[in-house]
């Protein structure tokens, strides 16, 4: 059990690990994707809003990062 | 074509992924015993050959097209993590990579470790070794799958990736240092863009997207990503700039 969990833990801090918004991000930005194909967005559209929505979640993660704080 | 789209982000990867297990294996090998790191090191290949071999050849196999695609969702958020690190990096607000100071700080924590054995194995130098290879070459393992099965080319992927292994520890076995030379921060900044590409195309592929130009909008993500990530690290200079803390180190390693 202690091997099984060591090796969950390996893998959560590897796709996860401190910026769970850059896990969650991109899955998010396949979902509005997937939802938009579905309901007969063209393959084009669909292709550009899923490149910017991964994009902004790149972007925002660096400004959560780097941002000027008070 | 397709071969090369496989081999090269894996070869590039595994560089780096390689140096940082080369400067873990040095220091052992050289502050410790190196017979006992040296059967670490074999211990971690095998392993690491047996998981790109069994989750490789089984995903391959088994596992239909369609489905593989979806795979380039995990490429998608492995990359993004990269190529998000590399441009903090070069934006100044983390740490670069330097294994000369790696190495320097691995050498110090392991002789506060026990004496080295008279006789037999030294452990803790076959464990330190096991372990860093095993980690760094599990980041090897994980890109060789995802590209080699969302490609429908694991042996061109494990290709570059073993010739990008025989390259870098030869290279540290003839020298006896850490290649602090190789550019790994440019690499990572590359394969960050490259994990970022393949894995929105394959993704979104995997989710129905018939991407228009088929794989020539490749080059389009790539220069696309490329400009926006240069734009972030004048952004992130910009930012630090404004909290007045040139080369400040806000992220850690």
């Amino acid at each position: 059990m202690r091997y099984v969990r060591a090796f969950g833990a390996f893998w959560y801090d590897f796709l996860v690990g401190d910026r769970p918004g850059l896990f969650l991000g991109p899955l998010v930005a396949l979902f509005l994707a997937w939802i938009l194909l579905r309901g007969g967005v063209s393959a084009g559209i669909t292709g550009i809003v899923l490149f910017a929505a991964v994009a902004g979640v790149g972007a925002l993660s660096l400004f959560l990062t780097a941002r000027p704080r008070a | 074509m397709q071969t090369l789209v496989a081999a090269v982000p894996a070869f590039l990867a595994s560089v780096v992924e390689f140096v940082e297990a080369l400067t873990i294996v040095l220091a052992v090998g050289v502050t410790r015993q190196w017979r006992s790191t040296l059967i670490g090191v074999g211990g971690a290949v095998l392993a690491l050959a047996v998981i790109v071999g069994v989750f490789g050849t089984a995903s391959v196999v088994l596992v239909p097209i369609e489905i593989l695609r979806l795979v380039g969702g995990f490429l998608l958020i492995y990359g993004l993590q990269w190529l998000t690190k590399a441009v903090l990096r070069a934006g100044g607000a983390k740490a670069k990579h330097d294994e000369a100071a790696i190495y320097a700080r691995e050498v110090a924590a392991l002789r506060d470790e026990p004496p080295v054995p008279a006789t037999g194995m030294d452990w803790i130098s076959f464990t330190v070794a096991f372990k860093g290879v095993l980690l760094e070459g599990l980041e090897v393992a994980f890109i060789v799958v995802t590209f080699g099965a969302s490609a429908g080319q694991l042996g061109p992927a494990a290709l570059g990736a073993a010739v990008a292994g025989v390259l870098v520890l030869s290279t540290g076995a003839a020298l006896h240092r850490p290649l602090a030379r190789v550019p790994e921060n440019g690499l990572k900044y590359a394969v960050g863009l490259m994990l970022v590409t393949f894995g929105t195309f394959w993704a979104g592929e995997g989710i129905g997207i018939a991407w228009p130009g088929s794989d020539a909008v490749l080059l389009v993500l790539l220069a696309a990503y490329l400009v926006l990530s240069l734009a972030g690290v004048r952004a992130v200079r910009a930012m630090l700039t404004a909290r007045s803390l040139p080369a400040a180190l806000v992220a850690k390693e």
